[in-house]
């Protein structure tokens, strides 16, 4: 029975009105944001350790906003800001004793969580982790346990704590929702994810085969024509608020020194990828190359980070 | 069809389902489903259907073992009762797992089974039931009663004799005393849900021990034991003992039919 | 506590000892014809009984039965709901359309509008675990995913009606959609990865899936046909089936998700307890039959976590103290990286690019596993 006494408020929370003479008009469209990058080109990464003085390991990541953001800043035509760029934060606990009720464990127990703090989204996340957040925490847990040299630590427990304080979109903010329908943002989101904590591990002295950097790679179709004949090309490192559709996504997590991947996630169909003509790969091999070239670029920034880590640890 | 039974009931005498008062649902049901248990049952009544799994006796699990139960010289009885979200007509949606329904089926299940088996024969182990609910159709306890009789006969844990559940109500306004002039009201057998959602109803289980020696001519009512009683409706008084003596009755006529299946398959 | 974390990842860690580990590694991997503890041949699947439609009270149900005496059952709910915009979204065809005259509905009718993942829940049962841990949602988001993400491609009556896959044949409307419910329930404690077992019965609980026959039409409220027998598929069937075989064909068919293992050189299908625990690499692939075409296409792949890693390593004998003496103190540190045959070592780091090729390439290829269980699957009567 619903309250009737008095008023409430729109629980799903309110956006400014948007007219749909704003959308219809030259300026409207201008509003969406397009990719400026290369399809080969990834977005700068910001990433640094040491952050969190309590925590054995911490790391700081964050994506370079889009170009639109900054324009749109400077020149505003709306109240909403077309597009958000990922920044997390990940910190390391132990490796600790495992408790006292624990079972013997010969390995390091790792134990992830990934948050989305309730303002990551446009939309607010509730406080308790949902379906999507406990499955980003599984791939990450996938990620990180082939790299980390487990058996060096038996009986003790290492917590991986990411927050996430700006989330990637899944879409422009004004596509409805099934214009292009699975949730990519989450996948850039566990690419930074893995390259942060990463960094975090490396900061907390734990032994790894190596660093594991996480890349994505996706299936866009032409923006400008809408004809659906025109092939989906590969692109490396997307911002889904940049594309009008997307067909398929991947992302790795890559150790680059043993050229193995340690995670996989694909989705989507990616059997019309748009290819040399003398390439033999197929879609999802394609696809997975693409992932693993974007992970080597996040690689020499993760690299970079451990070294200020290293040095500043011995300074 | 009007779902009310109370104003049907008089004029036709026949339920909402076609059957007359003493009646009861089609049952049907099978032992050994499950080969990764110990002991398994399905079993249907009416639009009723329920599986159920008996693991052990087992040594129970470690990090019980610091509550005294299981220290003790009999076995530990644990009951977990599962209500499929598709059980029901509309879809469940749950929060935490198990609703407030499946845990007091669960409760009543535990405490009966813990004192109608003999458990002093496993001591430090534990007797765990599963119980899942496939679609629920009313008297839901005493289906689950019977499955769970089934599976524990099944893993051949011994028992003084089948323990039967089944449901009776009253059809009309038995919320007002009897009238032994012009007694129109009947008592009604192994209710379904629009029937349990609408009138009083009890759910009752007997027990009779298994007949042995010279004993074996003796009627079954010498050593029928009420087991479990359970009834959450207003009745006037005066009608109890009428629903009670029909639930009864309905017990025995499913011990013939468990019976019936226990037999079956060992042919 | 610990157990339940450990067991969050891919699968209970089976007890057995190195030297056990060491002796199934070895067998599995041996070239060209891997031994299975249970003599299969590497792309062959346990024997397991189906039936569907067992629950009269669901829009479609189905159960399977593994030999081991695993079990699932599937039931499928559908219910009625209204479409609601969420509030921070705007669909600006919607926006023009009622800028416009609102006359054109009846053309356009349900094909302007796709449907959304949100449509279709999935909650899995484990008993000993609870809705929330971790294994029964990433194996919900698992499948899940793949069954919102196919879309059917070609052309062809039934396809057409299929367009937009899945989550566009629960449109009834612009302002009304079916909710799909699909629960699953395993009703004995998991003694494999279940992933294979539950992702079979859910497709053939879809396959028997029915929707009521829609009365009403364009964007009235929607009513129904009371008769259950005029209801229609919700994944529909083609009537021109070859006229010797009973079976009806299915143009568009439910994904399925594949559990396959590599270890050593070798590709492993529905792998059992203990051969998941010595793989070196686990991935889940979804695939479906794509329309009219003959070849199958890949939804998703997902890697799992293997859980060699957590098993327990093997002391060879040079650095054992027993066979050494008490004299021998291990004083020096071996570093424990180097392989010693016959050891077992809990596999470290990933997979190659290759091997993740070569398995997607059984599953997908011509006459590969993914066809073949298909086929298996379209023996099974669906009522």
């Amino acid at each position: 029975m619903a309250d009737r006494r008095r008023i409430n408020g729109p629980p799903g929370g309110t956006r400014p009105p948007v007219f749909a003479s704003l959308q219809e008009s030259s300026t409207g469209i201008a509003n969406r944001a397009q990719r400026q990058r290369q399809p080969a080109e990834l977005r700068k990464i910001f990433l640094k350790t040491g952050l969190i003085p309590t925590a054995s390991g911490s790391s700081y990541l964050e994506f370079e906003p889009s170009v639109s953001l900054a324009a749109a800043r400077s020149n505003p035509k709306s109240l909403i800001p077309p597009s958000s760029a990922l920044k997390l934060a990940c910190t390391v606990h132990g490796p600790k004793p495992l408790p006292r009720s624990a079972a013997f464990s010969p390995n390091l127990v790792l134990t992830t969580h990934v948050k989305y703090a309730p303002f990551a989204a446009r939309k607010r996340k509730g406080h308790i982790r949902d379906a999507s957040e406990r499955d980003l925490g599984v791939h990450l847990e996938t990620a990180l346990r082939g790299a980390i040299i487990a058996e060096r630590w038996p009986k003790s427990g290492l917590d991986i704590t990411i927050t996430i304080i700006e989330a990637e979109d899944d879409r422009w903010w004004g596509d409805a929702p099934d214009s292009h329908d699975a949730s990519w943002g989450m996948m850039n989101v566990l690419a930074g994810c893995i390259t942060a904590a990463s960094a975090a591990i490396a900061d907390a002295h734990i032994d790894c085969l190596d660093l594991v950097s996480g890349g994505v790679a996706a299936l866009v179709s032409d923006d400008s024509n809408q004809s659906a004949s025109s092939a989906p090309r590969l692109m490396l490192d997307i911002d889904p608020a940049e594309h009008r559709s997307i067909l398929s996504a991947c992302v790795v997590a890559y150790m680059p020194a043993r050229d193995e991947i340690t995670e996989l996630w694909l989705k989507g169909d990616s059997s019309r990828a748009a290819l040399e003509k003398d390439d033999g790969r197929t879609g999802h091999e394609a696809l997975i190359d693409g992932a693993v070239d974007a992970a080597r670029g996040a690689n020499t920034v993760l690299a970079e980070a451990v070294r200020e880590s290293i040095a500043r640890s011995f300074a | 069809m009007p779902l009310d039974t109370s104003t049907t009931y008089p004029l036709t005498r026949l339920r909402l389902d076609g059957r007359r008062w003493n009646e009861l649902r089609l049952l049907q049901a099978q032992i050994s489903t499950n080969p990764a248990s110990s002991g398994s049952s399905y079993l249907s009544m009416g639009n009723t259907s329920i599986m159920c799994s008996v693991h052990g006796p087992a040594e129970g699990r470690r990090g019980d073992g610091g509550g005294g139960a299981a220290g003790s010289g009999h076995a530990v009885v644990e009951v977990d009762v599962n209500v499929a979200g598709f059980a029901g007509v509309d879809r469940k949606r749950r929060a935490g797992g198990s609703d407030r329904q499946s845990s007091r089926i669960a409760t009543t299940l535990r405490s009966a089974f813990q004192s109608h088996l003999h458990t002093y024969l496993y001591p430090h182990s534990t007797i765990s039931i599963h119980v899942s609910v496939l679609s629920a159709d009313g008297s839901l306890l005493a289906a689950a009663i019977n499955a769970c009789t089934l599976a524990l006969v099944d893993a051949g844990i011994p028992m003084p004799g089948l323990l039967c559940g089944c449901t009776s109500g009253m059809s009309g306004s038995a919320s007002t005393p009897r009238d032994p002039r012009h007694d129109e009201l009947d008592p009604l057998l192994d209710l379904s849900l629009p029937e349990e959602q609408e009138l009083p109803s009890l759910t009752v289980a007997t027990t009779t021990a298994v007949p042995v020696g010279e004993n074996n001519m003796d009627d079954d009512e010498e050593a029928m034991k009420v087991c479990v009683l359970t009834m959450e409706s207003k009745v006037h008084a005066t009608y109890l003992e009428t629903m009670l003596a029909v639930g009864i009755d309905g017990c025995s006529q499913i011990r013939e039919l468990l019976e019936g299946v226990i037999k079956g398959s060992r042919g | 506590m610990s157990n339940q974390r450990q067991a969050s990842s891919a699968s209970q860690v089976p007890h057995l000892s190195p030297a056990e580990l060491s002796y199934l590694y070895t067998s599995l991997s041996l070239p060209k014809n891997p031994i299975r503890p249970d003599g299969r041949s590497p792309t062959q699947f346990r024997p397991l009984s189906a039936e569907t439609t067992i629950l009269p009270g669901t829009n479609g149900s189905a159960r399977i039965g593994f030999a081991d005496g695993t079990q699932a059952i599937v039931g499928v709910k559908a219910e009625v709901e209204k479409t609601v915009l969420a509030a921070d979204t705007l669909d600006s065809r919607s926006l023009a359309q009622h800028g416009d005259a609102l006359n054109r509905e009846g053309e356009q009718g349900s094909a302007a509008v796709s449907g959304q993942g949100e449509w279709v829940q999935m909650s899995i049962e484990i008993p000993g675990f609870r809705d929330d841990d971790a294994l029964p949602v990433f194996l919900s988001e698992m499948m899940r995913e793949s069954l919102v993400g196919s879309v059917a491609g070609g052309n062809g009556d039934a396809v057409k009606e299929m367009a937009g896959g899945l989550k566009g044949r629960l449109v009834i409307n612009k302002r009304w959609h079916w909710r799909l419910y699909i629960d699953v329930l395993l009703l004995s404690q998991p003694l494999a990865y279940p992933l294979p077992l539950l992702s079979l019965t859910t497709h053939l609980a879809l396959l028997s899936t029915k929707l009521p026959k829609l009365k009403s039409t364009g964007e009235e409220d929607p009513f129904f046909d009371d008769d259950w027998a005029a209801a229609e598929y919700l994944y529909p069937r083609s009537n021109i089936s070859k006229s010797l075989s009973a079976a009806p064909s299915y143009p568009v068919r439910p994904p399925v998700t594949l559990l396959v293992i590599s270890v050593g050189d070798n590709v492993i299908f529905d792998p059992n307890r203990e051969e998941i625990a010595v793989a070196d690499a686990v991935l889940a692939i979804s695939v479906t039959r794509s329309g009219d075409s003959e070849t199958l296409k890949l939804l998703s792949i997902r890697s799992i976590d293997p859980p060699s890693r957590l098993t327990q390593p093997g002391i060879p004998n040079s650095e054992n103290v027993n066979m050494l003496g008490a004299t021998a103190a291990p004083g020096e540190e071996t570093g424990g990286q180097e392989e010693v045959e016959g050891v077992w070592r809990p596999r470290r780091g990933g997979v190659k690019r290759s091997v993740i090729a070569r398995m997607v390439k059984t599953v997908l290829g011509k006459g590969g596993v993914g066809e073949e269980v298909l086929e298996g699957l379209e023996g099974v009567e669906v009522q």
